[in-house]
């Protein structure tokens, strides 16, 4: 080993995140991801698709060690999550901004209180919290709807706290699940339009869809999931819905 | 580490709050479970202070022949005194003995006045830390010339003494099984408040929060339910006080009076360790199980 940390490799051009031969069993024997091989360099817009079941869902929660391979190796940066102190997790996590498809926010907290806590329960302290916040509320665009509460917004603005909350921490990798999936066409082409710009920043994005027309408008690289195997992975194609 | 600590006092006092209806009701439960406590531990107290009385009252009584001379009578005071196992002696000479026994049966005085010489014998009189040591006293008495008997009290005091070991040991399985029941309800009504909150635990959990950012809050908001029903149980406690110490003297009537007030602090202390104990230890075994993932 010439490298004496692992976490500088990203600066040498080597892959955000890579697996190599995973597959994860379930405990009750349901194999969600079968050899699964894949490397996603710094930088990169990475569509994740393919149909319900394919285990899209799986490589998240394993990306962000919410689950561990059964077989293979899963890298983060350049670390092995498999090998990684359970202490030194929540670190990892905080490299990585995560969207989820149900938004995961607090019913009772404001727009930026919202945010604001990803910030507060990680030890960040107060004085650099609201210029934070502040500053990635005027990215997503919901500077003005601050003081609202989730109920009180649009699924759209929703996806967009979420996003935004995902963001505070200035990740290195950014994850969305299914971020278009209960949006209308016109919302969902504004979210992605945001993660476009994060995109843009700087920030690798990996996103998993059902969306077709996205995809195929895009001509991004696609890499495509089907029964847990990977059965495509290219650069500028369309993307076709199988199911 | 202060912001640390400010951070969890005000989540855990947003919490209480915030899911109040279920920080009521673990509050509720506590202080149920503590009035219990209390309860024994009161009814464990005037026993224990009623075993203390009957044990202060056990006595050897050895009689004395006639021919004890009063130097004999000093000497053997002083060697009593001398013994470890004895508290106090009491020497009750021919006279006195003749008053007492005129005093307790009048119907038969005159009789007693009739006779030439005085029937009774002197005795010792002698009290024992420990009524388990009667029989090295009692041994050590039938030993002296003087004394002519011992009065045989040996039965008396091994029932005595088992009836003690009984109450003791029943008394204290009784207090663990209640402390056992009192943590297992409360853990389970925190667990409850907990789980209520999975939500926040989870998103915690996914933007990188570390174990003690999640756990803290909810311990201290364990230790402020403890605290809290500790304080209502004391002051419970205070509002009943008098009526209960009526009820307590009279039903173990020799309860010593000043005690009481001794008694009244230790079952506060006692409430209030145990409260905020089992609200630490109830939190944290409740959110335990969400940080092994
Ligand atoms: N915790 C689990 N235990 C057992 N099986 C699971 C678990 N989670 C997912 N699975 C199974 O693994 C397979 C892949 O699930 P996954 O959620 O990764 O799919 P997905 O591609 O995200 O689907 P969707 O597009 O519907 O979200 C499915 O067959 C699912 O039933
Ligand atoms: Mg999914």
């Amino acid at each position: 080993m010439a490298r004496s940390h692992p976490t500088d490799s990203t600066a040498d051009g080597l892959p955000v995140l890579s697996l190599r031969g995973v597959t994860k069993t379930y405990p009750n024997g349901k194999s969600a991801l079968r050899d699964v091989t894949l490397s996603v360099p710094e930088g990169d817009f990475v569509f994740l698709v393919g149909p319900s079941g394919a285990g899209k869902s799986t490589l998240i929660r394993l990306l962000i060690r919410e689950e561990l391979a059964t077989k293979g190796k899963v890298m983060l940066e350049g670390r092995d999550l498999a090998r990684l102190n359970r202490r030194d997790v929540p670190q990892i996590r905080r490299r990585i901004g995560i969207v989820f498809q149900d938004f995961k926010l607090l019913p009772n907290k404001s727009v930026r209180d919202n945010v604001a806590f990803a910030l507060e329960v990680t030890g960040t302290p107060r004085s650099r919290i609201a210029p934070a916040v502040d500053r990635v509320l005027r990215v997503v665009g919901l500077a003005a709807q601050a003081d609202q509460r989730p109920a009180e917004l649009s699924g759209g603005e929703q996806q967009r706290t979420a996003i935004a909350r995902a963001l505070v921490h200035d990740p290195r990798l950014f994850i969305a699940d299914e971020p278009t999936g209960n949006l209308d066409p016109l919302i969902s082409w504004e979210i992605i339009q945001l993660l476009l710009r994060i995109n843009e920043m700087g920030v690798t994005v990996l996103m998993a869809t059902h969306n077709a027309e996205v995809v195929t408008a895009l001509r991004k690289r696609v890499v495509g999931l089907e029964d847990g195997r990977v059965v495509r992975d290219e650069t500028g194609a369309a993307y076709h819905r199988e199911d | 580490m202060l912001a640390f600590v400010a951070f969890s006092l005000r989540r855990a006092w947003q919490g209480f709050w915030r899911n109040s209806v279920m920080s009521l009701a673990a509050t509720a439960t506590m202080v149920l479970m503590l009035m219990l406590l209390s309860g024994l531990l009161i009814l464990w107290t005037g026993l224990h202070s009623t075993l203390d009385y009957v044990q202060s009252e056990v006595q050897v009584v050895a009689y004395l022949n006639d021919s004890a001379t009063s130097q004999d009578v000093t000497h053997l005071t002083s060697d009593l005194k001398a013994m470890p196992q004895v508290t106090s002696v009491a020497y009750v000479s021919k006279a006195e003995a003749l008053r007492r026994f005129q005093q307790r049966q009048p119907g038969v005085a005159n009789l007693v006045d009739s006779l030439p010489t005085n029937p009774l014998p002197a005795s010792f009189e002698i009290s024992l830390r420990d009524p388990a040591d009667y029989i090295d006293v009692a041994t050590y008495l039938r030993g002296q010339g003087v004394v002519e008997s011992v009065q045989d009290i040996q039965k008396t005091v091994s029932q005595m003494i088992a009836v003690i070991n009984i109450v003791s040991t029943v008394g204290i399985v009784v207090m663990l099984v209640v402390a056992l029941t009192v943590l297992f309800i409360i853990v389970n009504t925190i667990r409850l408040a907990v789980v209520a909150r999975s939500e926040e635990i989870e998103i915690m959990r996914l933007v990188g929060a570390s174990d003690a950012f999640i756990r803290w809050p909810f311990i201290f908001e364990g230790a402020f339910v403890g605290l809290l029903g500790a304080l209502i149980t004391i002051g419970l406690l205070v509002l009943i006080q008098a009526p209960l110490a009526n009820l307590l003297s009279g039903f173990f009537n020799v309860l010593p009076v000043q005690a009481s007030a001794m008694v009244g602090q230790n079952v506060a202390l006692i409430v209030l360790a145990t409260g905020i104990g089992i609200g630490v230890v109830g939190s944290y075994v409740s959110v335990r199980s969400y940080l092994s993932r």
